[in-house]
């Protein structure tokens, strides 16, 4: 085998994974795009409606789940929301906001 | 597609794959940190995004901080662009234009650019945007957001000239300010008649939002008048909760006529402020805010984007046009029942067509689309209620997979709580989508 079929073809492997890896947190970051519209990019903005970007993933994630199963009280929208994601997705939004740098200037 | 360029794009493909891995190392770090939806870092290309408003500067926003190589360009017309949503509140008095303008000064230092000029025409062969001011902009991938524009003469004697003396206030601005003046000028004990129109138009609840908080300027202002809805459907948008709201809060303050009580509009006498009803009735008000039938904005038209009900169809899970290639189109204008045309909503699929574009422009299938919306409407400044949804694609369909409106039991915290969160949707959509903080 020709040495740079070989070489090619040993970076090609880990670059399929890397490309899967990339495609499913675009996936995330779309799933994601949704929550900003009331809680700013990212996740961001705090106001009447809180910030999530930054808090930790257990507790934004058992939050979710308590609104997907009316278990929290003074909801509003988030039980009607919530109920809309498998609970598979609330945990990967939930990983993501917390990876979100809640001080990072990006806009 | 040819053969060749399926082997162009093969080549591209690994070439980029090797390129990813050379530097994923120095890209790790980053992951989680930034919101890509899912542009490389040498992904550039000429994107055109037509309208500035929650859709196109949703979208112009979204292509460029996931694919920061790519050659954006917004084109809208206004340097300040002023919200239909919260623009109730300014006739009601409760806010200042201001406090709805918006400008892309943000959009600007992201590296969007911003022409100010109309859009006028779209070659789909030359891929050629015609512009206001004589010039021309050469697309890749052309993103419309065009909006709404009003059905003239759709009632009879309801036209440019009509809306001077009886404004639609269904864009937001000039025809707001009119609205305004004319409703502090009104005489206390006149009537303040809205028409409403049959589905589907821009913002389902607006009418009815409207028609509460003039109500509640009156009741503080002229408390002898009254407002009076003549509507063109038996039923709309958050109905149950509207009319419960009306009860407790405006009695009978607020008189609401559908459509089999005679409620459909067919004659508007702008200059005399007298409307006719499908059966003849003859209604006088002192100031009248006809809510017209609408249609996709001018340029979709243009394009050749629209069918025959003057919207336009689209793929849902690209947003694309289903007639013309490399043409996506988002937000009021397009059919995508049962997402309403919202603000909101227009943002949510501005998102999903910039990850769409930034796909087709890496040779990728299109990344399963989601969305959501959330209407706030308001009966008083501290009574809120909401209708709330997510959509996905369930058999090539755009489909609701939760969603539901406030509680009819909910106590005056939660409705006060609702008005509350209404803001907050209300700072966090317009820094979402133009980057303006307040």
């Amino acid at each position: 085998m020709n040495t740079r079929i070989a070489l090619t073809l040993a970076l090609m492997i880990p670059a399929t994974l890397a490309f899967a890896d990339d495609r499913s947190s675009a996936q995330t970051a779309l799933l994601a795009a949704s929550c900003a519209n009331c809680h700013g990019t990212d996740g961001k903005l705090a106001g009447a409606i809180p910030a999530i970007a930054s808090r930790p993933a257990t507790a934004l994630e058992s939050q979710l789940l308590d609104f997907k199963h009316d278990e929290q009280t003074r909801a509003t929208v988030m039980p009607r929301i919530a109920k809309g994601y498998s609970d598979e997705e609330l945990k990967a939004l939930a990983q993501y906001f917390s990876n979100i740098d809640a001080a990072s200037k990006q806009r | 597609m040819t053969n060749k360029s399926i082997k162009n794009q093969g080549l591209t493909s690994s070439r980029r794959d090797l390129l990813k891995l050379m530097g994923a190392a120095s890209a790790l770090p980053l992951l989680g940190a930034c919101s890509s939806l899912g542009g490389s870092k040498e992904l550039s290309a000429r994107v055109v995004v037509v309208g500035g408003g929650f859709g196109g500067a949703t979208a112009a926003k979204y292509l460029k901080r996931s694919a920061p190589q790519l050659d954006v360009t917004l084109i809208e017309p206004n340097k300040v662009f002023y919200t239909c949503p919260f623009s109730n509140l300014v006739l009601a008095g409760m806010r200042s234009m201001d406090s709805i303008s918006h400008n892309y000064d943000e959009l600007r230092a992201l590296g969007v650019r911003v022409i100010h000029t109309t859009a006028q025409d779209v070659d789909p062969v030359s891929r050629t945007v015609s512009l206001g001011d004589g010039g021309s902009v050469r697309y890749e991938k052309l993103l419309l957001s065009p909006g709404i524009d009003i059905r003239w003469n759709a009632i009879e004697g309801y036209d440019q000239a009509a809306a001077e003396h009886a404004p639609h206030a269904w864009k937001a601005g000039d025809q707001t300010r009119l609205l305004r003046r004319q409703i502090e000028a009104m005489d206390d004990g006149g009537v303040f008649v809205l028409t409403a129109p049959a589905n589907p138009f821009r913002c389902p609840p607006g009418p009815y939002e409207r028609a509460s908080l003039v109500a509640h300027y009156l009741s503080q202002h002229k408390p002898r008048s009254k407002v009076l809805i003549l509507d063109a459907k038996d039923n709309f948008s958050k109905q149950g909760l509207f009319m419960q709201g009306w009860n407790e809060v405006h009695g009978d303050r607020i008189e609401w006529v559908g459509l089999s009580g005679d409620g459909k509009v067919t004659r508007v006498d702008a200059q005399k402020r007298e409307v006719e009803t499908e059966f003849g009735t003859i209604h006088k008000a002192s100031v009248l805010n006809v809510v017209p039938p609408q249609k996709a904005g001018f340029i979709a038209d243009r394009a050749g984007v629209t069918n025959e009900s003057g919207w336009v169809p689209v793929d849902p899970m690209t947003f694309e046009s289903t007639q013309v290639n490399d043409i996506y189109v988002v937000g009021d204008a397009t059919l995508a029942a049962p997402m309403p045309k919202s603000g909101f909503a227009a943002n949510a699929q501005g998102k999903v067509a910039a990850a769409a574009i930034i796909a087709s422009l890496e040779g990728q299938r299109p990344l399963e689309p989601s969305w959501a919306n959330t209407c706030y409407s308001l009966i008083n400044p501290e009574y809120g209620i909401s209708v709330a949804a997510v959509y996905k694609i369930q058999e090539g369909l755009i489909s609701e997979t939760s969603g539901g409106v406030s509680a009819t039991d909910a106590s005056a915290t939660v409705r006060k709580l609702e008005a509350e969160y209404a803001v907050g949707w209300y700072n966090a959509i317009s820094q979402d989508t133009w980057g303006t903080r307040r």
